[in-house]
């Protein structure tokens, strides 16, 4: 039997699927907020997920995420999506403990192999993440969606939001920006097909080593980067924190090839409306590199950490996440300033 | 015939411009399109697109105007024609005429303000001076890379400012105005900033460094 390749069932150039963060942040804006003083981090600071104490030791942090396929193949779709959804936990400096799977798929349009092999891929990741998968949920849906809904824990002193970044701190980034650029390059013929693995496979990459890094060095704050795109969750994070962010933009990592699919003018949608959500907060020096000002808006999936460090442990601290290894990216960025009237400086 | 007579009429029309035909495209592939067609063409040459998808018209657009080109639309119906220019493009990099026989880019420089006043004598004067200075900097065709403010400097970028709005508009063309945080608490004006990016001593210094031309009004 053929393979059954799962960028089929999507719309060509579908470009990213998720809402942009303004019309998000209007539509959300009524809503009353719950509150609750073992409520440790709720939706107000945009952070990553919720956080509920339930004893003096123990904190459970609770968040889903979901997505339309963005590769061809299933197993390798199943692994992307649970590392993009675990990623949350590590991102609030936890543990994850258990998941669900939620699945969207038609059996009437796609083989059910194909649902056994997503629901395999996204195993394989939640068991090395130390998780276990419970059970889940299953709807009739087309195009497929598939993602997890997670809990983890961690100790409540040792939780780490986006609202704790001061100024003196470095900015360390743990993944290389351009997913969403070779994904769409990818679907353009734009992308050679090495430059398109090296993607597929950080996206695979789990963030535990990261946040078990954050965890031994007790940094002060971090987000993980996905749909709004470096710029938009760096803005997040500054806003919380009431501080703003210096990023030197030729010091971000790139995947190979995602600069020259921008180059080429392959630039998803998502990126311009990544783009138009910072606008008024980001100031971007006259000089800096148009398609490098695009990357940074660029929607990542399963994106890296980005953490704020006391610039007297920053360089250990890049050097603990590294490793031996010459795959690792954690590298400075730039530096947390004083609340100015901006929230994001690029040079 | 009418079909011969009215596709002819297109090509006369047509023959000094080339089209990019994107109907039924969505994006990125007419930006993708736009971008080749642009690299073909010389600059000052014309070009025009036709899009019938919303965002694609809109990406093109900001595309067009962040290279710093100008886009005319007209709209029939679903179908948008954008006319363009080619511009002059990598005006930010490589400029053979900008650079020196030791290749090193003379154009760039900062703009170091160690004071609210310019000069030394009548302070009135000094205040005259330093507006008309800031004024004028904002009109230079080579405008400088970075505006630092160090000491009563500071002052200049604060709500009550005469210049505020002269920093603001240098913001927009993509000066970095950069302040100093510890001339900031030392006058105690945290809460009076209208414009710039808070620093410190390390950053200025780097950014000092690194010019290779720092005025001094």
């Amino acid at each position: 039997m053929k393979r059954f390749d799962l960028l089929s069932t999507i719309e060509y150039g579908g470009c990213s699927s998720k809402l942009p963060a303004g019309l998000l942040s209007e539509a959300l804006k009524d809503l009353p907020v719950a509150l609750d003083p073992n409520l440790l981090v709720d939706v107000d600071t945009h952070d990553d997920a919720g956080v509920y104490r339930i004893n003096q030791e123990t904190a459970l942090i609770f968040t889903t995420d979901f997505f339309p396929p963005i590769c061809s193949d299933p197993f390798e779709f199943g692994e992307i999506a649970a590392a993009n959804a675990l990623s949350d936990v590590y991102a609030m400096g936890g543990t994850p403990l258990m998941a669900l799977n939620l699945m969207m798929f038609s059996p009437g349009r796609i083989p059910m192999e194909v649902f056994g092999e997503i629901i395999r891929g996204g195993d394989s990741i939640v068991r090395e993440a130390g998780a276990l998968i419970v059970g889940g949920h299953t709807i009739d849906d087309h195009p497929p969606k598939y993602g997890l809904a997670v809990i983890g824990t961690v100790h409540p002193d040792k939780l780490i939001t986006n609202a704790g970044a001061a100024p003196g701190d470095l900015l360390v980034l743990t993944k290389s920006i351009g997913t969403g650029a070779l994904v769409s390059g990818q679907k353009n013929g734009l992308a050679t097909g090495e430059d398109y693995r090296r993607a597929l496979d950080q996206m695979k990459q789990l963030n535990k080593t990261g946040a078990e890094a954050a965890a031994k060095f007790g940094i002060s704050s971090m987000t993980d980067i996905t749909g709004f795109g470096l710029a938009g969750h760096a803005l997040k994070m500054a806003e919380a924190s009431h501080v703003s962010f210096r990023i030197r933009t030729g010091s971000i990592p790139l995947l190979p090839g995602a600069y020259q699919v921008f180059e080429k003018g392959s630039i998803p949608g998502a990126t311009f409306r990544n783009q138009e959500f910072t606008v008024d907060w980001a100031h971007f020096t006259r000089g800096v590199d148009y398609n490098l000002k695009m990357l940074v808006h660029d929607a990542q999936t399963s994106g890296g950490l980005l953490m704020s460090v006391n610039p007297d442990l920053a360089s250990q601290f890049v050097l603990e996440i590294n490793g031996p290894g010459p795959e690792n990216t954690a590298t400075i960025i730039g530096e947390v300033l004083s609340e100015s009237p901006r929230r994001l400086y690029f040079e | 015939m009418k079909n011969w007579q009215s596709s002819s009429r297109i090509s006369y029309f047509c023959a000094h411009m080339k089209t990019v035909d994107s109907q039924g495209l969505r994006c990125p592939q007419p930006l993708i399109m736009l971008k080749e067609a642009l690299q073909e063409i010389s600059v000052g040459e014309s070009l025009s697109i036709i899009t019938d998808n919303e965002t694609s018209l809109k990406n093109l657009i900001t595309f067009l105007k962040d290279q710093g080109a100008e886009a005319k639309v007209t709209t029939s119906g679903k179908v948008h024609t954008i006319i363009t220019i080619r511009p002059d493009s990598n005006l930010t990099d490589t400029e053979p005429e900008l650079y020196c026989e030791s290749c090193l880019p003379i154009n760039t420089y900062v703009v170091c303000i160690q004071n609210n006043l310019m000069g030394s004598g009548d302070p009135e004067l000094g205040k005259v001076l330093m507006e008309s200075f800031l004024e004028n900097l904002k009109l230079q065709e080579n405008l400088p890379t970075h505006v630092v403010l160090l000491n009563a400097g500071v002052k200049l970028a604060m709500k009550q400012s005469p210049v505020c709005s002269a920093l603001s508009e240098l913001e927009e063309l993509g000066t970095r105005i950069m302040l100093c945080g510890t001339c900031i608490d030392h006058y105690g004006l945290q809460y009076d900033i209208a414009v710039g990016m808070i620093s410190n001593m390390v950053v200025i210094t780097e950014t000092l460094a690194a010019t290779g031309h720092v005025i001094y009004p």
